[in-house]
């Protein structure tokens, strides 16, 4: 299915213009903010309560909860290649860096502190906040691993190397604090990588592949594992997210599509074939999708199946 | 010498056996007060065998002090990890005594499928007592905090958790 016969109500460049122009007074528009980006430059989208923010290349760009769209001041400190939010600190964003380090910014994006001081000079490829602890972010680097901040990006911990996947360390791509239990006092993060989905516990024990029920009950019963649909094998991920509302619900945003699950990722049915490069749920309606790819920011109300171009980058 | 196997590791081991408290503080060179490994207690000889057992068949890779292998979060060149340690600074204390056991028995494969390791199932080096008696060692060097966390993951009905 081609991607225009996906979005529902296709908003035209003009018509978006004109809304955004008649509805809100601000002086940028995405068209604007975003002409200089390639096809291929680097996007992140975040929720941030109803509102959305939105980086494509060094743009940056903000829709409050009135649909009104802000072109924010480019960032000095570098390109943000992936952001973070959580629900229970309203005022916070939380960027990564092409050129490392993490920015913090708690007033809708207008402004940024530089955070990371101590992470390695590389790329922060995805970045999340602890969906149980909001106050803990973990940051991927390229190149490196996962690392942990305890206090809002201000000092971090080195606590894992990246996942071995067919043969290879691989850098993550995504990354996702699910609220589901362990089973080891904790919950889980997921990560994408370029050769699919993989996750480890917030005790950072191992890298594992997501099973179908539990090993020890499985080892107990001697029954085999439940049956799995996982992600097309070695597939690159572009996006992942767990729904805050509903952690057992993941998104993926794959080169073949918009991938859903409803069991935390044991079985996958592909939901649309949009095409995205960054992905984001809505913190309390799990059905609440936005996506950015080459043909600009589109939202879908009803977890993917259909979608709504809300600017044309 | 007990004979456990997979399906008797968590119905058989834990039936019956009342859950005791872990609130003892542990002295140097004694057993933690109600220091227990799948419900049952873990006596000073068990300790001693524990620690007899672990320097001749762990100490070489997790460190003789359970501090686990040098820079143990960063992969091997051959893509395996590191040992981990297996005090306070280690993940040991996040997992059950159930799942500790069967690791130590059957291999880190029968929690995660698939997962490549260097550390060895024991299954035919040493005996449940002996693995008992080792993993109830490295629990009694833990912390009164770390052992409340890891009692707390234990399933109390004594199924599979």
């Amino acid at each position: 299915m081609k991607r225009n016969t996906i979005v529902a109500g296709p908003v035209s460049r003009r018509a978006l213009l004109h809304g955004l122009v008649a509805g809100a007074g601000f002086c940028l528009l995405p068209a604007t903010a975003f002409a200089a980006a390639s096809k291929s430059t680097s996007s992140a989208i975040a929720f941030y309560g109803n509102a959305l923010i939105v980086a494509r290349g060094s743009a940056l760009l903000y829709r409050d909860g009135g649909q009104n769209w802000t072109a924010l001041s480019e960032m000095s400190a570098g390109t943000i290649l992936t952001l973070a939010t959580h629900l229970e600190r309203p005022d916070r964003i939380i960027g990564g860096l092409d050129a490392g380090g993490v920015v913090l910014s708690v007033d809708g994006g207008k402004s940024w502190n530089v955070r990371g001081q101590g992470l390695p000079e590389a790329a922060v490829t995805a970045i999340t906040t602890a969906a149980t602890t909001p106050d803990t972010i973990y940051a991927a680097i390229r190149g490196d691993g996962l690392w942990q901040s305890d206090d809002v990006g201000q000092s971090w911990t080195f606590v894992m190397d990246r996942p071995w996947l067919m043969d290879a360390e691989r850098d993550l791509t995504a990354l996702s604090s699910v609220d589901l239990a362990t089973g080891m006092g904790g919950i889980w993060l997921y990560a994408g990588t370029d050769t699919g989905v993989t996750r480890v516990p917030d005790c950072f024990c191992r890298w594992q592949d997501v099973q179908a029920g539990d090993a020890m009950d499985a080892l107990a019963s001697g029954k085999p594992a439940p049956s799995k649909a996982p992600l097309p094998e070695g597939e690159p991920v572009n996006a992942l997210v767990s729904a805050a509302s509903q952690p057992a619900t993941l998104y993926a945003a794959l080169p073949s599509g918009i991938w859903h699950s409803q069991d935390a990722g044991v079985i996958w049915l592909k939901r649309s074939e949009v095409i995205a490069t960054a992905l984001a749920v809505h913190p309390l309606r799990a059905d609440d999708l936005a996506i950015v790819n080459d043909d600009g920011v589109l939202q879908s109300p009803d977890g993917g199946r259909t979608w709504t171009a809300i600017a044309n980058i | 010498m007990i004979a456990v196997s997979p399906r008797s590791l968590v119905t058989g081991l834990m039936a019956g056996v009342g859950m005791a408290l872990l609130s003892g503080v542990a002295d140097a060179g004694s057993t933690p007060e109600n220091l227990t490994f799948l419900e049952k207690p873990i006596t000073p000889e068990q300790i001693a065998l524990g620690n007899d057992v672990y320097a001749e068949f762990c100490a070489s890779c997790h460190g003789a002090n359970l501090e686990g292998q040098k820079n143990w979060k960063r992969r091997l060149d051959t893509g395996r990890m590191p040992a981990p340690p297996h005090d306070a600074s280690g993940h040991t204390w996040r997992h059950s005594d159930q799942e500790l056991f069967a690791i130590t028995k059957f291999g880190v494969g029968a929690v995660v499928p698939g997962y490549e390791s260097d550390m060895p199932a024991f299954e035919d080096v040493l005996s449940d007592e002996e693995i008992i008696a080792v993993l109830g060692y490295i629990k009694s060097v833990w912390s009164d905090e770390e052992r409340a966390f890891q009692h707390n993951l234990n399933p109390k009905d004594g199924r599979a958790k």
